[in-house]
């Protein structure tokens, strides 16, 4: 796109800015005491959050998967809580900016968080593909839909589970761990414990994850970010100075742009 | 959980909400005269018990197995909203006062035995077990509370009075008296509980080991027993004192 009259010519081709200062890491217990505050005390729903981070993850496969989104297959592996709803906001950013999505929830759509179903609800309206692991599809189809995809969205399992993933869950994390397919997942790879980034069952290793408000500090063991990938860092708009008032030092993370590339090595 | 009463309702349009307790209350020996007074089904695996072509008012109670409810999307693609168990009431709620689940199709997950009630017989069964129309005003009048109350509930009310109410209501749904209290049976996680009142898991934990402490439930093997139904009532109304 050419300058035009009176316009200052300006650089936009880094797409995802590098983090230029130290961000803090915070523990699970830390980051539910963040979200509790920004509901409880500020006012920021639940739906707000995951509005905000499904665009970014949308945003984040766009990049992994090579700048362009159109006619692109990627499956979103949806967990049945509140990082699965994310994983379905992202859906439909995705399907609105060209790609061909197709969701595979781990768990019937009445057993998700309400946030979640509210999520779908809309994804159903919209007449997005999705299904029920087990349910809707079977091994072989599974198999297939997967091996097809040209990027995997993994928001199976947020960063509140510290045991091994059970039931469903596990199950959908297998399926995806078998693919081989890359994987980008929401928050933190599904199974790490987000304390620890040790793996106690089965866990995705993702070939990007984009981790919100605050990185968790599971994503810097070394146990962790041999399971991350590239890290990306999500803004979820909550209002800084609910961090002041947790005594927690943020500075501004997002000064150069919403979603910004963190290096675990620094 | 901050959802909007709008946005719930939305998702209820969508089929995605669906809870009536039509026999709460009544003896095994009730269930066992409902279930001659009505039509038994038994189902094998992938039968078709509920289909959007099925006449209209009737509803069906699962009496064994377990049947999955389901979607189909216009290109012919199944999407699967829940799996239900002995006891759950499915089919046309409208005769319960709530929207039908639009487009819903149900089949058996294992062999299944399925009591198909129509409008005559409901109101038979009325006649002769008053517990049910009992259950049926405490159903409908619940739903016209239901749309003030969200948007109290969740916008408004604290931790304690939504872990309360939602105590409350499913001792309600799933309690069975024991001699320490009701005891609610329905294994359920922390997790799943604090999302179902929109709180984190340790919030929550911190106001259940709170009532514990308070003498207002117990918890026994991922099961909650509510040792004090009066008082949780008061919290679940907004009692200042407690």
């Amino acid at each position: 796109m050419s300058a035009g009259r009176g316009l200052v010519e300006v650089d936009t081709s880094p797409a995802i800015p590098a983090i230029s200062a130290a961000i803090p890491v915070v523990s699970a217990a830390q980051m539910a005491e963040v979200d509790r505050s920004a509901i409880e005390d500020y006012g920021v729903t639940l739906l707000q959050m995951m509005e905000q981070a499904g665009s970014h993850l949308a945003e984040v496969v766009r990049v992994e998967i090579g700048g362009d989104l159109a006619d692109k297959r990627v499956v979103v592996a949806v967990g049945p809580g509140n990082n699965g709803g994310g994983g379905l906001v992202a859906a439909r950013h995705l399907t609105n900016r060209g790609a061909s999505v197709r969701v595979v929830l781990a768990r019937p759509a009445m057993r998700m968080s309400e946030a979640a179903r509210h999520q779908l609800a809309t994804l159903i309206a919209m007449g997005t593909d999705c299904c029920v692991a087990t349910y809707d599809l079977s091994d072989e189809e599974l198999e297939h839909v997967l091996a097809t995809a040209d990027m995997v969205v993994d928001a199976v399992l947020g960063y509140r589970i510290h045991d091994a993933p059970r039931g469903e869950a596990e199950r959908l994390i297998g399926y995806l761990v078998r693919s081989g397919r890359p994987i980008v997942s929401l928050d933190l790879p599904s199974g790490l414990d987000p304390d620890t980034g040790e793996a106690s069952g089965a866990a995705i290793t993702a070939q990007a994850t984009l981790t919100l408000a605050l990185p968790k500090s599971g994503l810097f063991t070394s146990a962790g970010a041999a399971r991350t990938g590239r890290l990306y860092l999500g803004d979820l708009g909550l209002p800084s100075v609910l961090y002041t008032a947790l005594g927690i030092n943020v500075g501004h993370p997002f000064s150069a742009g919403r979603i910004v590339r963190v290096d675990q090595t620094a | 959980m901050t959802t909007s009463p709008h946005a719930r309702s939305f998702a209820e349009k969508l089929g995605l909400l669906n809870e009536v307790a039509l026999f709460d209350g009544l003896s095994e020996a009730d269930m066992a005269a409902i279930g001659h007074a009505t039509t038994m089904t038994h189902c094998s695996v992938g039968q078709q018990i509920l289909s959007p072509n099925d006449p209209p008012d009737r509803i069906h109670i699962i009496k064994k197995g377990r049947v999955r409810v389901y979607r189909v999307t216009p290109d012919g693609k199944q999407l699967t909203l829940d799996i239900h168990e002995r006891g759950t009431i499915l089919g046309d709620m409208s005769l319960l006062g709530q929207s039908p689940l639009p487009e819903a199709y149900a089949d058996a997950v294992d062999d299944a035995v399925i009591c198909t009630i129509t409008p005559d017989q409901l109101r038979q069964l009325i006649e002769r077990f008053p517990t049910i129309g009992v259950n049926l005003i405490r159903h409908l009048s619940h739903r016209l509370q239901a749309a003030e109350s969200e948007l109290e509930s969740m916008a408004y009310q604290r931790v304690d009075q939504r872990l309360a109410r939602k105590l409350l209501d499913l001792g309600r749904r799933f309690g069975s008296p024991t001699a320490r209290g009701t005891l609610i049976d329905a294994r359920l996680t922390q997790q799943e509980l604090a999302e179902m009142i929109g709180t984190t898991r340790e919030t929550l934990a911190h106001t259940v080991s709170d009532f514990r402490r308070r003498g207002l439930l117990a918890t026994t093997q991922h099961r909650v027993i509510i040792r004090d139904a009066e008082r949780l009532a008061g919290i679940a109304d907004g009692d200042g004192s407690d």
